[in-house]
């Protein structure tokens, strides 16, 4: 079974580099004149936190769009970071190399793309305006070097231009790339959005973001911690395949098959691997390499006999409760939030997933910021606003087909005290694994895999639950108050008709009225 | 006549006094709730038809012993109460200043009340149909009155409005009109020895040009259909002050009987007040059905209305008497009935020289 990154590699080596770019662009994310842009902005801003997150650093992201010349589709890209910085030789393959510094082999959670990364954003801006892609960097040791990177596409190549040194107490990385044919726009799918969500969803990230007419929006960081790094993990038993097996036994340093299974597989040691052998009738002793399908698919069922420890956890790196609500609190300033990370769960190919959620009403939630043209910005209430994500990444195109949306649709909100046509409601919803089983390539949606939308399915009722909770408290303490006002309206009218038919003074109303507002409902009927 | 006068006044005093002392009493009785930190409460008989009973003994309806409790710790009903209180205090002003007003007043000078406005009419009826069953007392004990003119009296009755000096055979053919305020009218003088409350007009402008109200020694009330509230406290005090026996002649359909019934043993919607209202001893002389077979009177088939009416009224218990009983079976049987002036078949007289004389008792 091949990846769609193991179908691109191979395309790859087939053709030249503009070609294969070219005929990928709507896969790459490189489509729409919006949607282009903010790809840009989402590769930039994508490999800077990374760098930042692997030197230690909390990420600190300046981004700014630029228009060129007045013209309506020119703009420059900045982005700058914090990170440790490039060594002079390394930028050509970092910015000009496109499919260099690809993890695909390997099962860890990452953020970006299929590591064609930001020499696409460089790619893109060489096609579109033919112009090279600025990089200005230090390693924080005095040397600031400034060159202009373009790609040589025959080769697959960086190619560095006017390579300046300068003198300079700085560390990190700027990035300005000029695209052509591209729109900016503040809407669902525009840089802004992208951002916005990037940062709810990465509370430790500090961004500060100019737009084309020069509004700064700063989105604070709300934690101190960078989050650890994800790892790579080996398969769980739980949802392997036969194919799967297979595969991994003809690559094995295991020389027996219950080595082979103790070594290459997760949460199995030699005891158990022996005991699933017994199961499935295949020889312990037999060399992984002779292994059959027959054999293969023994193991597989045999192994759904035995007791097994959940799938590891070390390689997923869920954002965690605490910090998305620090995010949603931080960026959405809410009257209400609410989040929760539930336990690894394993789908398909026995690789484990995290669905975690948060939940934010009122306050900035729910408004999701819309706008005609830059600049003219109108914020509408649009009723439940949903911002997906998968291992951290906002996922902001293809909503419709993902599983994360059709879970959360298929949830009757009216239980929860939730009209979602008219709440300022925002669900958030992140789906952390080293397999991501998107739809696409473009990889901005998730697959109806059963186990994935259960699972988001009841995470998202975990929170939607607290939200009734809180709603219904809020609509008790409404009541309250107007129970208290109907109160304070009528019982001194009674008190001076009384005194008026009693011919008598006004009797004081204070300690009743005190009673019967403090006390809830006790004297209805 | 001076002894009648000197005790209409009296129990006007009496009555207003009742009203002012009640009043006090529920203002005196919220303070002292509010003294003590408890949610004022007031007992309201229940107007609900489950607790309107037909009183044997008295022969009219009265209300039960169920009552609904209104408190002011309520939220729902706060409001409510702070209104009754309103209405209360508005009441009080009234008796105070000696004016009457009308129950559409109320409800338009409650615009400006701190509990108010009313969301119509019948709320702001509510408020004084709550104290009127609270207190036991009418509606023009508490100085509001009924919107329309009472029916007409024609006969040898003097009345005294406030030093105006009415004599009922010298107010025009018309006769006296009763007043919505008929409480306050002193009945001076009177040389009748009966009433004859007539339903329609048309009978009784017949029987004041026959001059019935001489022979009969009568006066003669035109009920205009339905008694309004005023025509029945007439009728009651003629019978209770002047002593006067009450004759009821209506049309020979279940709707002149009701009509009469009305006024024998009130209505069941004001249940509460008919110990003021009702003249259990006024009797029904016709048109019965037994009428329609022996004077051989021209007829109307009865309508399937008109069946299902006389169905209902032999079920209500106030029609709970051998006479009454009699008389629906006949007409069903008969499945016919007459109005009164069907007897105009024997000439324009004829209900003056024969039908009402045998029915009065009074052929020589």
């Amino acid at each position: 079974m091949k990846t769609m990154a193991e179908e691109l590699f191979k395309e790859f080596r087939e053709h030249s580099v503009s070609e294969f770019f070219r005929k990928n662009a709507a896969m790459l994310g490189y489509t729409g004149k919006i949607r282009s842009l903010t790809t840009v902005v989402h590769e930039g801003v994508t490999n800077a936190i990374d760098a930042a997150e692997e030197a230690g650093v909390l990420p600190k992201i300046f981004v700014a769009i630029k228009r060129i010349n007045e013209e309506p589709e020119h703009f420059k890209v900045v982005i700058e970071d914090n990170a440790s910085g490039i060594p002079e030789e390394y930028i050509p393959n970092v910015f000009g190399k496109m499919l260099a510094g690809t993890k695909l082999h390997r099962h860890v959670q990452s953020r970006g793309q299929q590591g064609i990364g930001v020499s696409g954003s460089v790619m893109f801006g060489q096609i579109t305006s033919g112009k090279p892609t600025t990089v200005i960097t230090s390693t924080g040791n005095g040397e600031i070097i400034r060159a202009d990177v373009m790609i040589d596409v025959n080769r697959n190549e960086g190619k560095v231009m006017n390579a300046k040194k300068l003198k300079g107490k700085w560390r990190g990385t700027r990035v300005e790339v000029e695209a052509k044919d591209v729109t900016y726009m503040r809407s669902r799918y525009g840089p802004f959005n992208y951002l916005r969500m990037t940062a709810i969803a990465n509370p430790h990230i500090h961004i500060t973001f100019v737009e084309p007419d020069g509004k700064l929006t700063i989105f604070e960081h709300a934690t101190n911690e960078v989050p650890e790094r994800p790892k790579p993990m080996p398969l769980h038993p739980w949802g392997i395949m036969s194919d799967d097996l297979l595969v991994l036994a003809k690559h094995t340093k295991g020389r027996t098959m219950a080595s082979f299974l103790a070594t290459e597989l997760s949460r199995v040691s030699k005891r158990k691997a022996k005991d699933v052998l017994n199961l499935s009738g295949v020889k312990v002793n037999k060399k992984p390499a002779e292994l059959t399908w027959e054999e293969a698919e023994h193991i597989v069922s045999a192994f759904k006999q035995v007791k097994l420890i959940a799938p590891p956890t070390s390689g997923l790196r869920p954002i965690g409760a605490a910090d998305i609500k620090n995010g949603i609190r931080q960026i959405l300033r809410p009257e209400f939030t609410y989040a929760t990370t539930r336990s690894p769960k394993v789908y398909r190919g026995g690789l484990p997933f995290i669905v975690e959620a948060g939940i934010a009403y009122g306050g900035g939630a729910g408004k999701t910021v819309e706008g005609k043209d830059e600049g003219e910005e109108i914020e509408i209430e649009a009723g439940m606003e949903l911002i997906r994500f998968a291992n951290r990444a906002p996922l902001i195109f293809d909503q419709g087909g993902c599983a994360i949306t059709s879970a959360a649709r298929n949830i009757d909100w009216r239980r929860y005290g939730v009209d979602v046509s008219a709440a300022p409601l925002t669900l958030f919803v992140n789906v952390v694994s080293a397999y991501v089983p998107y739809t696409s390539a473009g990889k901005q949606s998730i697959a109806e895999e059963p186990e994935i939308f259960d699972e988001i399915r009841s995470t998202v009722m975990d929170v939607a639950r607290e939200l009734r909770r809180f709603i219904y408290r809020k609509i008790r303490v409404k009541e309250q108050h107007e129970r208290a006002g109907v109160f304070e309206q009528y019982l001194p009218v009674i008190a001076r008709k009384a005194a008026s038919l009693a011919g008598t003074k006004q009797p004081d109303i204070k300690p009743l009225l005190k009673k019967v507002t403090g006390v809830e409902s006790e004297e209805e009927s | 006549m001076s002894r009648v006068k000197k005790k209409v006044r009296a129990r006007d005093r009496v009555h207003k006094r009742r009203a002012d002392e009640k009043l006090a009493g529920l203002g005196k009785a919220v303070i002292e709730d509010i003294l003590h930190t408890r949610p004022p409460k007031l007992k309201i008989p229940s107007r609900s038809t489950a607790n309107i009973i037909y009183d044997e003994t008295s022969r009219y309806f009265v209300l039960g012993s169920r009552y609904g409790v209104r408190s002011a710790g309520s939220m729902k009903q706060v409001k409510k109460f702070a209104q009754l209180m309103c209405a209360a205090d508005f009441s009080k002003e009234l008796i105070e200043s000696k004016k009457l007003a009308t129950l559409r007043e109320m409800y338009y000078t409650a615009e400006g009340w701190d509990a108010g406005p009313f969301r119509d009419q019948g709320e702001s009826d509510g408020n004084i149909e709550d104290l009127e069953a609270t207190f036991g007392l009418k509606r023009e004990d508490l100085g509001l009155t009924p919107e329309e003119d009472g029916a007409a009296v024609y006969g040898r009755l003097v009345v005294n409005e406030e030093g105006v000096v009415i004599d009922a055979t010298k107010a025009g053919r018309g006769g006296y009109t009763i007043p919505p305020t008929i409480d306050d009218v002193e009945l001076a003088r009177c040389k009748a020895k009966r009433v004859i409350a007539i339903e329609t007009m048309g009978m009784y402008h017949r029987l004041v040009q026959e001059k019935a109200w001489k022979k009969f020694d009568a006066l003669i009330v035109g009920l205009k259909g339905q008694a309004a509230r005023a025509t029945r406290r007439f009728l009651k005090r003629a019978h209770e002050e002047l002593g006067l026996p009450i004759h009821l002649f209506c049309d020979g359909d279940p709707f002149g009987f009701h009509i009469a019934m009305v006024i024998i043993s009130g209505s069941a919607k004001l249940a509460y007040i008919n110990h003021e209202l009702a003249v259990p001893d006024a009797q029904f002389i016709g048109v019965t059905a037994s009428d329609i077979v022996d004077y051989k009177l021209p007829t109307d088939k009865l309508r399937e209305l008109d069946v299902n009416r006389l169905k209902q009224l032999q079920k209500d218990p106030r029609y709970n008497t051998e006479f009454w009983q009699g008389e629906i079976k006949k007409m069903l049987e008969l499945g016919k009935k007459a109005e009164q002036q069907a007897f105009s078949k024997y000439g324009l007289s004829y209900v003056v020289k024969e039908y009402l004389p045998a029915k009065l008792g009074l052929k020589g």
